[in-house]
């Protein structure tokens, strides 16, 4: 059967100290826009630890939220693209094939999550930190839209060496950067198709909750809300 | 323009484009041949230890073949090697268990920053200006083996280092030893040193201890912000996620006690934000509670009750409503808070950071300790516990420390003429940022007559360096760690370089160990290379039979951890026990500054991508929104709503704080995260020198420290400086905020 790749984010277990955000540039050569273009919202991070401030001093809280792509099963991005370079896959990923992309922007709008960032300008990596590129994944030029993808080149290097080894794919062989690096587990990526992995154990959870859900767009990543007595 | 003539003229600039595509002259088409055997496009993961602070986190390289412009035998060229492209955590590894932190992913710019001192260099124009010449490793060393046997007498000798236990440490401390210099001085501004002598106090042990938070059900947290940046956050970060939703049915709950709301404060179920200086206070009425109502027996906590004065009185003093004046937390408050601690056991109390950085830090300390042992947890599970620590590698039975020498105390003696150094050697400490400008540090270092930096990066302090002699990355030497706290086993991390080196540089034990075989009378140090020294430091103590098999093994995880099986490789840190004659008794905070004239508390805190200032210069720790506000490239000054309201002061408008120290601007951010008392500004920014990315931005709220210390251990009290605070102006663009809103827009306004 297929795989269906989805990933639950335990928002109790979060503590927002952005491990992720800082392994997702090193894993996917992301580039990083200066303070100028920072200052005009063009900064890359294809995830983000939202925060919201709850009422008022000194009764005040704060809510973490990674937000990465949703990995939407109706993607919204996914019908606008006039060159179908935002396509679905088999495996129900939100694709991007920088080849195909002349740079519309018609994505980024259609997202209600605000997870595609658009090449402005050709990034610059001064030298020699071209050397960290990771080789397994295309560095993007300008004029192309660019989004989280569950790191599919994991996906791939996992998949192939499951083949090699003629042995299924285990839940917990593929961790993204992010989930990767997490240290109090708050990301969880798995199969959904494989009901007794632990993504999908979590994504039955009662605190699960989708973003946005009531837009219909079908979202693969859950939320499981902050845990409060 | 006729045919013949646009022919012309395309052929010329066709010619110079391809000329100038070949790249500068100065860089010969040399392939150097490769001396590592690599299979194409085949990851390799290799052990490292990661630098970024003393948490000593362990972790795995991923290392593919790829071309790097090298300089070998001070030639560039073109050389196929192993690469780092990847920092992950070291799964091995009893602190970080795989995961890491974003300093520790940001790392690896550490190696590729473009910015790296690429060669040894020698100041060429005047001291500060930045203006250096390239000179060869051999006239490097020689320069300094002179200076050194130049030296008229071993005491006009200082260095200036990191903190944290490591062989490194311990090859400098060998090296001052035998060379008959005072010991060495290590620098950080976040010190722990107060925590430290009051663990020796209460427990006998004179280090920070773990957090077992995996199996606490309850946990109060005083300024610590343990899954940020204080202590070993990693560790912690991993214990927390588990306390929450690591056992079936079990949620641990967690309580903050601080005025300015942290990352870790943001995960609270409750968050108190007590006065500045009180938390000592506001830990004894939890206590007076507890043994009021007899809900723990008061000879529970022993010792560190006992060094608390009144302890045995049953706290008296510590009445809730007594408490309430003093901290500001209704007595309601105070005894809910105390039964849930002492009925929710195991049940943990930590104190880091602001708090132990008053006047009354240790009285602090050792009221959270008391607490801690009332409430049964000292070396239990779900309590705290102290590591066990590895022995020095150098053989010797203590680092070669001294507790009275401190920066502070160095500045002194630099800026008195009988005492000056006449020789000053920096190990990757950066202290003309750190230290409040009272100890005039950059004047000081101005007054030695040479300087010599080991640094890998031109900082506020390696620019008045005379001598650079770069160090390797870590990624490009044999790297060692001897972690103090984050797990319960003992834990030396170790390994041997994951790269080869892209430029001149050379490691600086190595260099270290040259130096020392060249001066006129020779130091005989045991050692003829890093790597031999830490091989004796992992093989000490086991059979010659197996001590190859042990270092190989040591060198392929990343380090040894001590085997409950096999507690003789452990050697326990043996403290002096420094119990006092007379109890504690709490004395009010003092502050400096004039409550009138300076009506508000400064509270500098660690931010998550500058830390305490080294590694702001990281692109990646730039861009990377700050958690709490998003702020990126940025400074900010954090205020309260009601002050800002008061003071007619919007987010981004340009404020001016000052203290009796010193002033500065940057811009305001409204939090509603901070007391109406409390100014917050992060520490990372504001640096005159440190690479493209961290030169000139932004402004540092060290420099408005009062040199205001500690009552009992004279440890610099960084969070007892008033400041006022005034609008000079509006917006000026500077600060740069991620994301657009503060709160959460509630579905129906969509």
């Amino acid at each position: 059967m297929a795989h269906r790749w989805g990933m639950a984010v335990d928002q109790d277990r979060c503590t927002g100290c952005g491990a992720c955000v800082a392994a997702c540039h090193a894993e996917n050569n992301i580039p990083t826009v200066g303070d100028d273009q920072a200052a005009r919202g063009r900064a890359m991070h294809w995830i983000r630890v939202e925060r919201y401030w709850e009422g008022e001093f000194p009764d005040v809280r704060l809510k973490f939220r990674p937000v990465m792509c949703q990995q939407c099963d109706a993607a919204p991005c996914e019908s606008v693209c006039p060159t179908h370079a935002s396509h679905h896959t088999d495996e129900g990923l939100n694709a991007q094939v920088y080849n195909r992309c002349i740079g519309t922007r018609y994505c980024a709008n259609a997202c209600p999550y605000n997870v595609r960032f658009f090449e402005f300008y050709n990034p610059v990596w001064p030298k020699p930190l071209q050397l960290q590129f990771n080789p397994d994944v295309s560095v993007r030029s300008v004029g192309v839209m660019e989004k989280c993808t569950f790191c599919v080149q994991r996906i791939k290097t996992a998949e192939r060496d499951a083949k090699a080894e003629s042995r299924p794919l285990k839940d917990g062989d593929i961790q993204p950067a992010c989930a990767q690096s997490c240290g109090a587990k708050a990301l969880v990526f798995g199969d959904l198709n494989d009901s007794e992995s632990e993504v999908s154990r979590l994504s039955r959870s009662s605190r699960g909750t989708k973003l946005l859900e009531d837009l219909g767009t079908q979202p693969k990543v859950t939320y499981l809300q902050r845990q409060s007595e | 323009m006729d045919r013949r003539a646009f022919i012309k003229l395309t052929a010329i600039t066709g010619t110079s484009a391809a000329l100038t595509s070949c790249g500068s002259p100065e860089l010969p088409l040399i392939r150097f041949v490769p001396d590592e055997d690599l299979v194409p496009g085949i990851a390799e993961w290799k052990p490292s230890v990661c630098p970024a602070c003393r948490a000593g986190c362990g972790v795995i390289v991923r290392v593919i073949e790829g071309d790097a412009e090298v300089v070998r035998n001070e030639q560039r060229g073109v050389m196929k090697m192993g690469l780092a492209k990847k920092l992950e955590g070291n799964p091995a590894h009893p602190i970080n268990q795989g995961a890491l932190c974003p300093r520790g992913q940001a790392a690896i710019q550490l190696t590729y920053h473009p910015d790296r001192i690429a060669h040894p260099l020698k100041r060429s124009g005047n001291r500060g200006t930045g203006q250096f010449e390239q000179i060869t490793w051999e006239a490097a060393i020689a320069e300094l083996v002179s200076r050194l046997d130049g030296l008229a007498e071993p005491r006009k000798l200082a260095v200036i280092t990191r903190t944290g236990a490591s062989a490194r440490h311990d090859l400098v401390a060998e090296f001052l030893n035998r060379l008959g210099a005072p010991p060495l001085v290590p620098f950080e501004v976040f010190s722990d040193d107060v925590l430290r002598r009051a663990n020796a106090i209460s427990f006998g042990h004179e280090q920070v201890p773990t957090f077992d938070l995996s199996q606490s059900r309850y946990a109060i947290a005083f300024g610590a912000d343990f899954l940020g940046t204080w202590n070993s956050p990693v560790a912690q970060n991993v214990a927390y996620g588990r306390m929450r939703q690591g056992r079936p049915g079990i949620r641990g709950r967690f309580v903050m006690v601080e005025p300015r709301m942290s990352q870790t404060g943001a995960n609270a179920d409750e968050w108190i934000p007590a006065r500045p200086g009180t938390e000592g206070v506001l830990a004894l009425g939890l206590a007076h509670v507890m043994l009021a109502a007899k809900l723990r027996p008061g000879d529970a906590a022993g010792r560190a009750g006992a060094a608390i004065d009144g302890w045995s009185g049953g706290l008296t003093a510590y009445a809730p409503d007594a408490v309430e004046k003093r901290t500001g937390v209704p007595v309601k408050r105070i005894e809910r808070l105390a039964h849930e601690l002492a009925t929710q056991r195991p049940a943990v109390a930590i104190i880091g950071g602001a708090p132990l950085a008053q006047t009354n830090g240790l009285f602090q300390a050792l009221a959270v300790n008391a607490l801690n042992a009332l409430l049964g947890n000292v070396g239990e599970p779900g309590g705290l516990q102290f590591q066990p620590q590895m022995a020095p590698a150098a053989g010797r039975s203590r680092p070669g420390l001294d507790p009275a020498r401190t920066l502070s105390t160095l500045a002194t003696e630099m800026l008195s003429a009988d005492r000056l150094p006449s020789v000053l050697l920096l190990d990757g400490a950066n202290p003309v940022f750190g230290a409040p400008p009272a100890w005039r540090v950059r004047d000081a270092l101005l007054k030695v007559p040479f300087i010599a930096s080991f640094g890998s990066f031109l900082d506020d302090t390696s620019v008045l360096a005379d001598l650079i002699l770069p160090d390797n990355s870590f990624l490009e030497s044999w790297v060692d760690a001897r972690p103090e706290s984050g797990a319960t086993v003992a834990v030396a991390a170790m390994a041997p370089p994951a790269m080869r080196p892209l430029h001149d540089t050379r490691a600086t034990p190595d260099v270290l160990l040259d130096v020392a075989g060249r001066l006129k009378r020779p130091l005989n140090l045991p050692w003829k290379t890093y790597d031999e020294l830490l091989k004796s430091a992992v093989v000490a103590g086991i059979p010659a039979a197996d001590a190859d098999d042990a270092w190989t093994r040591a060198c392929q995880q990343g380090g040894v951890w001590s085997d409950p099986a096999r507690p003789s490789q452990v050697a326990t840190r043996q403290t002096p026990v420094t119990v006092r004659s007379s109890p504690v008794s709490d004395r009010e905070p003092r502050f400096d500054g004039d409550a009138n004239q300076f009506p508000f508390h400064l509270l500098p805190f660690a931010s998550t991508g500058g830390f305490d200032g080294s590694t702001a210069h990281l692109p990646w720790l730039q861009e990377m929104p700050d958690p709490l506000t998003t702020a990126m490239w940025s400074t900010w000054v954090e205020v309260n709503p009601q002050t800002a309201a008061r003071l007619q002061i919007a987010d981004g408008d340009i404020v001016e704080l000052a203290s009796s120290q010193g002033a500065l601007r940057a811009p305001a951010l409204v939090s509603p995260g901070i007391a109406p008392d409390v100014i917050a500004m992060p520490v990372g920014q504001g640096h005159q020198t440190f690479t493209r990315y961290a030169s000139g931005r932004g402004a540092n709220p060290l420099g408005l420290v009062a040199p205001i210390v500690e009552d009992d251990t004279g440890a610099l009290a960084w969070a007892a400086t008033r400041v006022k605070v005034m609008r000079v102006g509006g917006r000026d663009g500077k600060l740069i905020l991620f994301a657009g809103s503060k709160t959460e827009h509630p579905e129906r306004s969509r």
